[in-house]
C-alpha cells in the first residue's frame, strides 16, 4: 500500500521527466504485456460474430481513472476499454494540464496522459485485461501518440480532418493532416516491430445530422492517407443517425469502400457510435435508444460499438450508468436475436446511393497526386464540406434535414460536386418541390426539430 | 431558374454583416443557419464562427469597414462575461457599428430583465430573442444610419 501511495503523489514534472521509450522498446513492452491488442480483439469478435462493446471513460486523477477502468471491467467486461483525454492535452497545453491536475484534478474533463506520463499509463494498462484505446480530439496528436504507445495502448482515435473540423477553430487542414501523417507513419514503424495499432477514424464529426456519405467520404480520405503511411488496421466509425435502413446500409458500405479504396492487406473494421445527438431524458427512453443502436450495429455487421448511457442527456455518466449502458448494449449480441433482419431492398437502395455519393465526393480528390493539398483546397472551395463545422476551414454550406421517415438527407449541398441524379433524389425525399425555404425562423425550427428527433419520437417535448 | 434548388444563390452581396458566437460558446448550428439565411437574402456574411472573443470582432470591423452590424450569438448563458471587453471596444471606436446579441443569454431557466440591462450597459445595442427578426432589424438599423448621416 505504501508504494501505491507514493505513486499517486502529485506529478511535479511532466510525465515524471522520464524519457519516452523508442518505438522498438514500446513494441517490445506491448508484446510482453500478455494481453491481446485492440486489433486482435476486433478480429476475434468479428470471427465469432459478436459486436465488441466499448465505453467512453476518462477522469483527471490517476487513482480515480484506475478505479473507473477496473470497475467497468469487473462489472461489465467490455471488449475494449477507453482512456478519454482532457481538453488541455488535446490542445497541446501539457503544462496547463499538469497544473490543473495538481490543483483541481476534478476540473479536467479527461485523463491528462502526457502529464501523468507513460509509466502511469502502463500502470493503467496492467490493471485491466482489455486493451485500451485513446480517444481525444487533438489536431496534432504526435506527442500524445508516443506516450500512448509507450504506455501500451494499442488503439488510437482521430484523423487530420475528423479531429480538426469539429474541435478547432482555425487550425489549417494541411497542418493537422501532416501531423496525423506522422502518427500514421509511426503506426507503420510499430507494425515493422510486430505491433499492429488500430487507428480509429472519427466519422462522427460534429455529431449533428451528419449525412452518411459525408461521414464515409471523410473516412475514406483519412483511411487512404493512413494506409499509404503504413497503418495496417483501420476502424471506420459511423454515427448512428436514427433511421434503421440508412444506418445499416452505411455500416455495410464500409467493407465495400475498403475493398474499393484500400489495399487488401489492411484490416478494416466498421464501428458504430451509438446516437451522438440530443438524447432522450427519461431513463426508459434512453435505454430504448441504446438497445436500438446496439441492434443496428449487429444488423450492420459492425465489429465494434461505442456505447452511451441513460445519463447521456445530463452530462458525463457515473460509473454505474456506464456499466449498465455496456450491459444493455451487449444484450444485442444474444444468440436469441438472430431472427432480426432489416428490409433488404431498402438497405440495398440506400447502399447504392451512399456509395454513389461517396464516389462523387472522393474520386476527384483521390485522382490528384497530392491528396493533402487536394483535400485542403476542396474544403476551401466547398467541394468537400461538413455540416455545422466548428472550424472556419470548412464552409458548412451543406445543410442536412431528416425526411419524413427520419433518414438524413441533403437540404442544401453548397458546392458539393453531386450529380443531378443525387440532387434530384434528395429533393424528392425531402418533398421540396420548389425553392427551399430560407426564412430563418422556419429553417431554425425545422433543424431544431430534426436535432431533437428522439425527444419528439418519445413525446418528451409535449 | 434551371439550377437545382439544393444549390444556393452565389454571393451578389451589396450589404455586409459580421457574425460570430461569443468567446466561450461553441454552438455552431444556429450560427451556420443564420449565416446561410442572411446569405440567402443577399447579405455578405463575415462569419467568425464559434468561440470568438471581442478582439476578433473588433479586428473584423477594421478589416470590413463597410459592415453594417456585428451580430453575436450565445447559447451557453455566459455572454455577459464573454463580452466584458465590448464597452471599451465601442468607446474607442474599434467596433463602430451597432451590436446585436441573440440567443440564450443567462444561465438557468429563470429569466428577468437584469441580464438584458447588463448587456445594454456593456454597449450592446439590440437584444433579439428570435433570430427570425434579424433581416427586419438590419433594415431598420440601415435606415436609421442613413437618416443620421443625412441629418449631420
Amino acid at each position: 500500500m505504501r508504494t501505491r501511495h507514493r505513486a499517486l503523489a502529485p506529478v511535479a514534472v511532466l510525465g515524471d521527466g522520464a524519457a519516452v521509450p523508442s518505438p522498438a522498446e514500446s513494441a517490445g513492452y506491448i508484446r510482453s504485456l500478455g494481453k491481446p491488442t485492440a486489433a486482435e480483439v476486433l478480429a476475434s469478435c468479428r470471427a465469432a460474430g459478436r459486436v465488441a462493446v466499448q465505453p467512453r471513460c476518462g477522469v483527471g486523477g490517476h487513482a480515480e481513472m484506475k478505479a473507473l477502468l477496473t470497475t467497468l471491467e469487473a462489472e461489465a467486461a467490455p471488449d475494449i476499454l477507453t482512456l478519454t483525454i482532457d481538453s488541455h492535452t488535446r490542445l497541446l497545453r501539457f503544462e496547463e494540464a499538469l497544473r490543473t491536475l495538481n490543483a483541481r484534478p476534478t476540473d479536467l474533463n479527461g485523463y491528462p496522459l502526457v502529464a501523468h506520463g507513460w509509466r502511469r499509463g502502463r500502470e493503467l494498462n496492467e490493471a485491466v485485461a482489455a486493451p485500451l484505446e485513446i480517444r481525444h480530439g487533438s489536431p496534432d496528436a504526435r506527442a500524445l501518440f508516443d506516450v500512448s504507445v509507450a504506455a501500451g495502448m494499442t488503439s488510437f482515435e482521430g484523423g487530420g480532418i475528423s479531429y480538426n473540423l469539429p474541435y478547432c477553430k482555425a487550425v489549417p487542414l494541411v497542418e493537422s493532416l501532416r501531423a496525423w501523417q506522422d502518427v500514421d507513419r509511426r503506426c507503420g514503424e510499430l507494425a515493422e516491430h510486430g505491433v499492429i495499432i488500430d487507428r480509429e477514424l472519427f466519422g462522427t464529426l460534429t455529431a449533428v445530422l451528419v449525412p452518411p456519405s459525408i461521414s464515409l467520404a471523410i473516412s475514406v480520405i483519412e483511411a487512404v492517407l493512413a494506409a499509404r503511411a503504413g497503418v495496417r488496421c483501420i476502424s471506420v466509425s459511423y454515427p448512428q443517425g436514427g433511421h434503421l435502413a440508412q444506418d445499416v446500409a452505411a455500416l455495410r458500405c464500409i467493407p465495400v469502400l475498403a475493398e474499393r479504396y484500400l489495399p487488401a492487406d489492411v484490416q478494416v473494421h466498421a464501428v458504430l457510435h451509438e446516437f451522438m445527438g440530443v438524447f432522450p431524458r427519461e431513463r426508459a427512453h434512453a435505454e430504448d435508444l441504446i438497445l436500438y443502436g446496439a441492434l443496428v450495429s449487429r444488423l450492420g455487421g459492425a465489429s465494434k460499438l461505442i456505447t452511451k448511457t441513460y445519463q447521456e442527456a445530463f452530462g458525463i455518466p457515473d460509473p454505474q450508468a456506464n456499466v449498465e449502458g455496456l450491459r444493455l448494449a451487449d444484450r444485442a449480441n444474444s444468440p436469441l436475436l438472430g431472427f432480426m433482419t432489416a428490409d433488404a431492398d431498402q438497405v440495398a437502395e440506400e447502399m447504392e446511393w451512399i456509395l454513389r455519393e461517396v464516389a462523387e465526393l472522393v474520386d476527384p480528390l483521390l485522382a490528384r497526386p497530392d491528396l493533402i493539398t487536394a483535400v485542403a483546397e476542396a474544403f476551401d472551395d466547398g467541394t468537400l464540406d461538413i455540416p455545422f463545422s466548428a472550424s472556419r476551414c470548412a464552409r458548412s454550406a451543406l445543410v442536412p434535414r431528416r425526411d419524413a421517415q427520419g433518414a438524413i438527407r441533403y437540404l442544401f449541398t453548397g458546392s458539393l460536386p453531386f450529380s443531378p441524379a443525387v440532387l434530384r433524389r434528395n429533393k424528392e425525399l425531402l418533398g421540396t418541390s420548389g425553392e427551399p425555404d430560407l426564412e430563418l425562423g422556419s429553417l431554425l425550427g425545422q433543424l431544431t426539430g430534426d436535432i431533437d428527433y428522439f425527444r419528439h419520437l418519445f413525446r418528451e417535448t409535449e | 431558374m434551371s439550377s437545382t434548388p439544393t444549390q444556393l444563390p452565389g454571393p451578389t452581396a451589396t450589404r455586409k454583416v459580421i457574425l460570430g458566437v461569443a468567446a466561450s460558446d461553441s454552438h455552431a448550428v444556429a450560427n451556420h443557419l443564420i449565416a446561410l439565411s442572411l446569405r440567402g437574402i443577399g447579405f455578405g456574411v463575415v462569419n467568425l464562427g464559434t468561440c470568438t472573443p471581442v478582439e476578433e470582432f473588433a479586428q473584423a470591423c477594421a478589416d470590413h469597414p463597410d459592415a453594417e452590424a456585428v451580430i453575436i450569438g450565445s447559447l451557453n448563458g455566459h455572454v455577459h462575461e464573454d463580452l466584458r471587453g465590448l464597452a471599451q471596444a465601442k468607446a474607442t471606436g474599434q467596433i463602430p457599428v451597432p451590436v446585436v446579441v441573440g440567443g440564450n443569454l443567462s444561465v438557468g431557466s429563470h429569466k428577468d430583465g437584469t441580464a438584458h440591462d447588463r448587456l445594454y450597459s456593456l454597449g450592446v445595442d439590440h437584444i433579439m430573442a428570435d433570430p427570425a427578426g434579424l433581416p427586419a432589424l438590419l433594415d431598420e438599423l440601415r435606415a436609421a444610419r442613413t437618416c443620421s448621416l443625412a441629418a449631420s
